[in-house]
């Protein structure tokens, strides 16, 4: 499903970032993905969500190499893939449920066609009495949550968090570590990406660790 | 939850930035209805000039040649021969007079100036004779008459026609233009204010054409509204010129032909497409570059 060969990245002219990365994920795993502040976790997962492109080696995605997607197909490619960011980046001028809807409205789908697959996604984020209530109105666990509905509104088959749980307290994390919990087991691939090693190590699933721009380690195993 | 199916509410848009493009469409279709007008107008005004001087000709032996009647006599025989002429028929000396009135005023000693004597030639329309041969064979029976087809006045009726004309397209074009570029800056400077959303629009799945289609929408309504304000305006300018019927009854013409709420019509469709597509390429354009 996702296969790193020898992958190599730097911004522009910049440093490496990332080199000599191998990696596969199978389809329906959960993979931590840790390492210190600046060790490229972002990066890692900006070329997976396809909004950077690898500066040497090989990426494939559902089987194609990413660097031969047209723009088209990155647009095709991304409504596979859901992405939830620790700073949830809604559209504020959108209500919950619109931004819940985004991915299912850009892909051409009809309001009376989602609109209650999107009332059942705000559901299960335990938000449903919060449709038509805009993000500034919001809590920081209640964005997210919010962010969470819309990654996974569409069926992607893929899940990438970029530190869901930095900006939140310790209760709502927990609230957001089980949501992702629960899409795998519903067979979503999730690749998660946090530095508190901390509080991903209580979740018995496999973590990588980046460091010095490769995977330094990897430990804990499926449960 | 209503506006979660309308495209047209997921990018905001300015108002202000709105309105300004609306005035400057306004300003660019009345000035497209004006240089329209001016073309279509010159050019029927042209014709009704030239086609009432086709199909004419006149002779003319001056006052100062001896032996008058006999000359116009043998010009009268030569145009009758002439492949082409229809009639030829010589003025009488009250129809010169009147022809002069305008110049000299009425007045009863007309008679003794000296007025030339002229033919007025009938021309068959479809194949009017080339009037250098014809001045050739007047000029062989030393008639000294001097044939006139009206060709230089019909050549610069036309050459003026096809100025206005001409001038007008130029005006057209810089309004088409300005509207493109209006639109294109308006809609870059959108997508700057609103890059973030337009990103995670990208992020959510979107095809360029479907943030293109946005603002496509957004921007063929705001010119369409812009050309019909101008479409308006220049309706209402016309109306007031209209008034002035002086002008109308000099040049017969000039008043608007019955299709003209269709070359409006044209005009508002127009500034709105011209809109649609300028917006369709500044986003395209924008989202690659940024790419
Ligand atoms: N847009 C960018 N342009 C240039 N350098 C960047 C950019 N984003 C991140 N970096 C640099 O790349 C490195 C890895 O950053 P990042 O992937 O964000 O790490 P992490 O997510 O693990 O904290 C850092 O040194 C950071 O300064
Ligand atoms: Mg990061």
């Amino acid at each position: 499903m996702i296969l790193f060969e020898n992958v190599g990245f730097r911004y522009g002219r910049g440093p490496e970032v990332l080199q000599g990365l191998n990696l596969e994920i199978p389809a329906g795993s959960f993979q931590f993905l840790t390492g210190a502040s600046g060790a490229g976790k972002s990066s890692l997962l900006k070329m997976l969500y396809l909004d950077e492109k690898p500066t040497s080696g090989r990426i494939s995605l559902f089987g194609r190499d990413v660097t031969t997607l047209t723009r088209d197909e990155i647009a095709w490619f991304r409504r596979r893939i859901g992405v939830v960011f620790q700073d949830f980046r809604l559209l504020d001028h959108l209500t919950a449920a619109e931004n819940v809807a985004l991915p299912l409205t850009v892909a051409g789908a009809r309001e009376s066609a989602y609109r209650d697959n999107v009332a059942e996604m705000l559901q299960w984020v335990g938000l449903g009495d919060k449709m038509s209530v805009r993000p500034p109105e919001l809590s920081g666990g209640e964005k997210q949550r919010v962010a969470i509905a819309r990654a996974v509104v569409a069926s992607p088959d893929i899940i990438l968090a970029d530190e869901p749980t930095g900006s939140v307290d310790p209760e709502m994390a927990e609230r957001i570590m089980s949501l992702f919990m629960e899409m795998n087991r519903l067979g979503k691939t999730i690749l998660f990406a946090s530095h508190d090693l901390a509080m991903i190590e209580r979740f018995k699933m496999p973590i990588m660790s980046l460091h010095d721009g490769t995977i330094s380690a990897t430990a804990g195993a499926r449960a | 939850m209503s506006a979660g199916g309308r495209k047209s509410g997921l990018i905001p848009f300015e108002a202000a930035s709105g309105f300004l493009m609306l005035l400057i469409v306004a300003a660019m279709s009345f000035l497209a209805c004006f240089a329209l007008a001016g073309s279509l107008g010159t050019t029927r005004v042209a014709n009704s000039w030239t086609d009432g001087l086709a199909g004419a000709a006149t002779v003319r032996i001056s006052a100062g040649e001896e032996d008058r009647a006999r000359r116009v006599s043998l010009a009268l025989d030569i145009l009758r021969e002439t492949p082409g002429v229809l009639d030829a028929r010589p003025l009488s000396e009250a129809d010169v007079a009147q022809l002069l009135t305008p110049w000299f005023g009425s007045t009863p000693q007309i008679g003794e100036l000296p007025t030339p004597s002229i033919i007025t030639v009938k021309l068959d329309p479809d194949m009017e004779p080339d009037p250098e041969i014809v001045q050739a064979r007047l000029d062989g029976a030393s008639s000294g008459a001097v044939y006139d087809d009206h060709g230089r006045w019909r050549n610069r009726a036309a050459s003026a026609a096809r100025a206005v004309g001409g001038l007008s397209l130029w005006a057209l074009g810089f309004a088409v233009l300005a509207i493109a570029a209006v639109v294109y800056l308006v809609v870059s400077i959108a997508m700057a204010a609103h890059k973030n959303t337009i990103s995670a629009l990208r992020l959510a799945g979107a095809e360029d054409r479907f943030v293109a289609g946005v603002y496509q929408k957004r921007f063929f309504w705001l010119g369409l509204l812009g050309g019909l304000l101008g479409a308006v305006l220049a309706l209402v300018a016309f109306l007031g010129m209209d008034a002035l019927s002086s002008v109308t009854s000099a040049l017969p013409g000039i008043e608007p032909p019955a299709y003209w709420p269709f070359v409006m019509g044209a005009v508002v469709l127009s500034a709105g497409l011209v809109a649609l597509l300028s917006a369709r390429v500044a986003v395209l354009t924008t989202l690659r570059r940024r790419a």
